[in-house]
């Protein structure tokens, strides 16, 4: 699991957004696209692509990217 | 369609409780603050005499549901679809979360899947038509993603009509709802 093709999962949950403007350290919940609609889309690309399943509170305890991606990589190796 | 049987609506995770009389003042309280004020076009104080009234008029009117959002044993916000048109086949949503926490979190969209379900498969609406003020640009953003369409000749109205169809609302929502049946094991 990597960093980059994370960010570019993450960045097709977004209507339109340049995934060049996300880095690990993006906070991305204030990104201006970032609504509930996405953060349960992204908890189910999540669980899509790497078989994790998220709870809100996950979401709710990240803050940049890699604290996500953390988060998921942690639950992956549980 | 027989209103008891939907008192409590619990799927996606969190539970909606039809409003009762005994949390009028709760919401009262939390309609008043300024923070969700400003989101309204109503902007006035609502005093209890007058939420009386309003509670008088759409608890009887068969016509207005709201429930409070409850997420994990707290009571997080209000959602409801009102004024319900059933010739039209048509109501306004609308939905306000008090709680600070659960913003920009999922739970909000799971909430509004829970009372979409009601309003599409229980009311058998058509579409949903909202009002929206031209500067709250992330309601705009959040209604668009969900498959709002802006309702012609509104470009230069301050609280502007957006329309959601049944077709589309099923159309956006399906990899989602596709989800949250399988994590809730429905």
């Amino acid at each position: 699991m990597e960093i980059n093709e994370f960010i570019e999962n993450l960045a097709d949950q977004f209507d339109d957004i340049d995934v060049a403007s996300l880095t690990p350290t993006t906070v991305f919940k204030e990104l201006e696209d970032w609504t509930s609609l996405v953060a349960l889309s992204v908890i189910a690309m999540i669980d899509e692509e790497y078989d994790v399943l998220l709870k809100g509170e996950d979401i709710k305890n990240a803050s940049t990217i890699e604290d996500l991606f953390n988060t998921v990589k942690s639950k992956q190796e549980e | 369609m027989e209103l008891s049987e939907y008192e409590t609506l619990s799927k996606y995770g969190v539970t909606l409780h039809l409003l009762t009389h005994d949390k009028i003042e709760l919401l009262r309280t939390w309609r008043n603050h300024p923070k969700i004020q400003k989101r309204m076009e109503f902007r006035e104080e609502i005093t209890p005499e007058m939420q009386e009234k309003w509670f008088q008029k759409i608890s009887t009117s068969g016509r207005d549901f709201y429930y409070i959002i409850e997420y994990q044993g707290k009571e997080i916000g209000c959602i409801n679809i009102r004024d319900v048109d059933f010739e039209k086949g048509e109501g306004e949503p609308g939905i306000f979360i008090w709680d600070d926490d659960y913003l920009g979190t999922d739970v909000p969209t799971r909430a509004s899947f829970c009372m979409g379900d009601f309003v599409w498969d229980v009311l058998k609406l058509k579409r949903e038509v909202i009002h929206v003020l031209k500067d709250n640009k992330q309601a705009i953003l959040y209604n668009k993603q969900k498959g709002f369409k802006l309702s012609p000749n509104q470009e230069d109205v301050y609280n502007q009509e957006y329309t959601l169809t049944a077709e589309d609302a099923a159309k956006k929502s399906k990899r989602i709802k596709a989800f949250l049946l399988k994590e809730n094991n429905l």
